[in-house]
């Protein structure tokens, strides 16, 4: 038998593979993508997508706790953790469903099976003891990445739990100690607390949501800690003792050490990228702290190899592995006009409550960078709609370079800021300055008003602050 | 008040184009065209490529239908104000009908009249007339303005420089609005604002200032139905031919089959015109054969040290993915570099000497085959060749092309020993001198010092043209490229 040839093999059908595959289709590659387990990859079947409908659970039960505040009163209220599950998994189910309909509208050959190269421009897949093998003139690695183990806590699945178990409970926790404060940590601690659990979280660095700004930070905490999450930054967990019925944690901090009891943890420390098996050894294809090394369109050091989304490195968002799979192909195709990722433009959105999005460059990362800046800040206590929704608690931060009037950042904390920021991500392509923002006309009465206030702040005339 | 009547003609893009295939129509007769605007594309031999408008005015008429072949320089339709009578345009197609020649008559004799046309006057544009929009199209490059992405983009559709506007945004910056002013002082109409213009009163009316696609516009005569009763779902707002079919199959009326007249059904077989790419290559290769006195030399070279190399320079650098035919284009750069009579191009007359290998290297590709050239192969390592080559096959299959990335080229290989084929004679790709057929490389026995052993070798075929390559120049060459790839380090040399 003839081995198979296509001119573009994707391996991984997460939102940078199958995104990858269907640009490729598009252009006219004779495409095919290889998934080992399911189309959609973690994004879609155990990551943002199921995450988001279980907070969908979480709003619900915060809105039920203020009910009383808009003068409703009910009683007998019982929560079924298990059917919140079970909408998540459909909403999983029905877009991985959905991706598989995409393949086949683009013509693209879906291979069941695990990929390893075999040698340049070679894959082996492997399905059920067989192996194939296929030629492919253009190799785009898009395998994602998975948590982060500690070196003396792992995931085991059962006390310990990653993010795919937590996504699934049988039941609710009583005590839960979630382990790392970035995004994925204070989501789940978010959920948990809404939903009715006691919930330690735990950061080893100063601030929670540590890649964010410092003030977005310093309220995100506090807004925690109101909701009644226990919050211990510059905080270690040493060990973990599951002898016990309950986990015993070892937790060193600022103020020493202590013992705390929990039945359920959760780690979420990091993802690290899955270049295991893949045959990158015996071919010398460079990689760096467990990702593949890959240049500004996704072109690895092997001829005719790429590499893009969460295991080409940071950062690992669902939004710029399709972004790098879409100028990694047109770049292949020699589309004209393709512009190497920019990292600053790669928005961030982290679905805690209240929500936070941001994007570019923090005020303390702008200065370090030497530029001489212009900050604007507008607190939400004093947006109408915000109050409206009894969700005042937010701030809009934006960082302007002074000389330029380029925006470099904007941070946002409060109610759906998660769907605004996208707001200030077109005014930075447009590299529209703080004067073209100011000029433009937000709708009253909305969230996003503050948006604009934040911009005139930086112009020292915020109207209503 | 203008009456200037403005032709548009089929045009000339490059020196071997003599007719052109209409592609589609984006207007119907009847919408207002602005300058700039995508009027119809047009396919030639290798590529689709788009007739822009150079006036503004009402598209009139239209001469070259969807499908048609028409030869260089002639009429394919009429931009006029829409004032002018039904009678002028009638006059202008007539009298410009008979200056370029009836499209079906001159078939066989297309060299003469498409000279004829390339020194035939312009037509009766009246030049007087230069309105205030045209002289907002003067000046110089106007890409260091400053201006919006918007009133940028807005200037290229009306073609305006951006030179003759005045900013009024901030530090001067031209802004759309600085843009359309302009226009419409210089008594330019604004795009997007004819549709609403007859929109007035009439339902079911003149549907003639209606956008649709050609296919629809003829579906929807045939059937009677008028194209304000369709729902608009094509792209640039036009009505397409699902959206006539839609009201037909609303009122029973089933597309008009073609006259009765044709074949019986039970055909084993579909004919289909031939694309401007298939022409291209019928008419290039039937010429090669006709006027190239083709002269074949046949070698056989034995590759086991070239493989050996390869595999060293792939195991080596991780960027490298050399093939074969990598080798044989390298090898036949230098042996053109030795043997120079054979990096020739000849157009019957003239013989161009070739100071570059530019080699082309035939791709095949779904609908026919490219030849995307390695331009400087005599200067370029393998690795550079081969992820050169590597590039322009990708684009070459999906046509993404430039015509300069294919067109012209020193000397040509063809390789058929992917598909096991042992030897093979390939036709010169005129104006070129050469062409090297190369078959697979394949284990053989061969008689060594009076021993039987075995080799890998690949039979190579060059087909010449006699009439300025002569048998031994070609054998000349083929016995050095024979060395090169036996000894594949003295290419280093």
């Amino acid at each position: 038998m003839t081995t198979q040839q296509f001119d573009l093999m994707v391996v991984g059908g997460g939102p940078g593979g199958y995104v990858a595959a269907i640009r490729g289709a598009q252009l006219g590659f004779k495409t095919a993508l290889v998934e080992k387990e399911h189309l959609g990859g973690v994004c879609l079947n155990w990551g943002c997508i199921p995450t988001k409908s279980l907070l969908r659970g979480a709003d619900i039960a915060h809105t039920l706790k203020e009910a009383e505040h808009f003068g409703f009163t009910y009683d007998n209220l019982s929560f079924d953790i298990k059917k919140l599950v079970q909408h998540s998994r459909a909403v999983a189910s029905k877009l991985t469903h959905g991706v598989a309909h995409l393949m086949q509208k683009n013509g693209i050959t879906v291979i069941d099976g695990s990929a390893s190269l075999a040698d340049k421009c070679l894959l082996n897949v492997e399905h059920e003891g067989k192996v194939t093998q296929y030629k492919a003139t253009h190799i785009i690695l898009a395998t994602g990445a998975r948590a982060r183990n500690l070196p003396s806590i792992a995931i085991d699945g059962d006390r310990v739990w990653g993010a795919r178990e937590a996504m699934t409970p049988n039941a609710l926790p009583r005590k839960l100690l979630v382990i790392g404060g970035g995004a994925i940590g204070v989501e789940f601690a978010s959920l948990y607390n809404d939903l009715g659990t006691d919930v330690t979280l735990v950061e080893a660095e100063q601030r929670i949501t540590p890649a964010e700004d410092a003030d977005i930070s310093a309220l995100a905490e506090k807004a925690f800690v109101q909701r009644g999450i226990k919050v211990l930054t510059n905080s270690i967990v040493q060990s973990l003792d599951t002898s016990g019925a309950d986990t015993s944690a070892l937790i060193s901090g600022p103020k020493g050490d202590q013992h705390l009891e929990f039945d359920q943890v959760i780690l979420a420390v990091g993802i690290t990228g899955n270049i295991e098996n893949l045959g990158l050894e015996s071919l010398k294809v460079e990689t760096a702290k467990g990702f593949l090394q890959a240049d500004g369109f996704g072109k690895t050091n092997l001829a005719g190899l790429y590499a893009i989304g969460d295991v080409a490195g940071p950062p690992w968002l669902a939004h710029k592995a399709s972004h790098e799979a879409v100028i990694c192909v047109e770049k292949i195709a020699g589309v004209d006009g393709v512009k190497p990722l920019n990292k600053d433009q790669v928005p961030g959105c982290t679905y805690c409550r209240p929500q936070i999005a941001s994007v570019g460059l923090t005020e303390a990362q702008a200065k370090a960078a030497g530029h001489s800046i212009r900050v604007g800040r507008f607190n939400l206590n004093a947006n109408g709609k915000a109050l409206a929704i009894n969700e005042a608690e937010g701030l809009v931060k934006t960082v302007f370079d002074e000389n330029s009037g380029e925006l470099l950042g904007a941070h946002m904390i409060g109610p759906e800021v998660t769907e605004q920021i996208q707001g200030f991500g077109i005014a930075q392509q447009l590299e529209a300055t703080e004067h073209e923002l100011a000029q433009s006309i937000f709708a009253h009465p909305t969230v996003s008003e503050s948006m604009h206030e934040s911009v005139l702040d930086s112009l020292g005339i915020a109207i209503h602050q | 008040m203008t009456n200037e009547i403005k032709p548009i003609n089929m045009p000339k893009w490059g020196m071997e184009m003599s007719e052109g295939d209409i592609n589609a129509w984006y207007f119907a007769i009847g919408d207002q065209v602005n300058a700039g605007d995508d009027l119809v594309d047009i396919e030639t031999s290798k590529i689709i490529n788009t007739v822009t408008a150079s006036d503004g005015g009402v598209l009139r008429a239209i001469i070259g239908a969807t499908g048609e072949t028409h030869l260089v320089g002639a009429l394919l339709g009429v931009i006029a104000s829409a004032e002018t009578s039904d009678a002028e345009i009638q006059a202008f197609i007539d009298s410009n009908s008979s200056a370029a020649a009836e499209p079906e008559a001159v078939a066989e004799v297309a060299a003469p009249v498409a000279a004829a046309i390339e020194t035939a006057p312009a037509p009766v544009a009246i030049p007087q007339a230069a309105n205030g929009l045209s002289k907002l199209a003067e000046g110089e490059d106007d890409s260091l303005v400053a201006a919006s992405p918007v009133a940028r983009r807005l200037a290229a559709e009306y073609g305006v420089n951006l030179n003759n506007i005045t900013g009024t945004g901030r530090h001067d910056r031209v802004s759309k609005w600085d843009l359309e002013a302009a226009v419409l002082a210089a008594g330019g109409r604004l795009i997007g604002n004819s549709i609403n213009k007859s929109n007035g009163a009439v339902q079911f009316g003149d549907d003639s200032n209606v956008k649709a696609t050609p296919v629809a516009r003829r579906i929807a005569t045939q059937l009677g139905i008028n194209l304000l009763e369709c729902r608009v779902s094509g792209d640039r707002g036009r009505v397409c031919k699902a959206d006539v079919e839609a009201v037909a199959a609303l009122k029973n009326k089933m597309p008009a089959q073609t006259d009765g007249s044709s074949t019986a059904s039970n055909s084993t077989f579909e004919s289909q015109p031939i694309s401007g790419m298939r022409k291209t290559i019928a008419a290039r290769l039937q010429a090669s054969k006709q006027t190239a006195p083709h002269f074949r030399v046949h070698i056989d070279a034995e590759i086991d040290a070239l493989l050996e190399v390869r595999k060293q320079i792939n195991n080596s650098n991780t960027n490298a993915k050399v093939s074969v035919n990598d080798f044989i284009v390298k090898a036949c750069a230098s042996a053109l570099m030795k043997v120079p009579a054979i990096n020739v191009q000849f157009d019957g007359e003239q013989l161009s000497y070739f100071s570059n290998a530019d080699i082309s290297v035939a791709v095949a590709i779904d609908d026919g085959l490219i030849t995307p050239i390695v331009t400087d192969a005599n200067h370029k390592g393998l690795v550079e060749i081969s992820n050169t080559t590597r590039d322009l096959a990708t684009r070459a299959k999906l046509g993404r092309l430039k015509p300069e990335e294919f067109q012209g080229g020193s000397f040509c290989i063809s390789n058929l020993g992917m598909y096991g084929i042992k030897q093979f004679d390939a036709i010169i790709n005129p104006p070129q001198g050469a062409i090297l057929a190369v078959g697979a490389g394949e284990q053989r026995p061969v008689v060594k010092d009076g021993q039987l052993a075995v080799a890998t070798v690949m039979s190579l075929t060059l087909s010449s043209d006699h009439r300025i390559i002569d048998g031994a120049v070609a054998a000349q060459f083929m016995s050095v490229l024979k060395g090169y790839l036996e000894q594949p380090a003295t290419m280093l040399g």
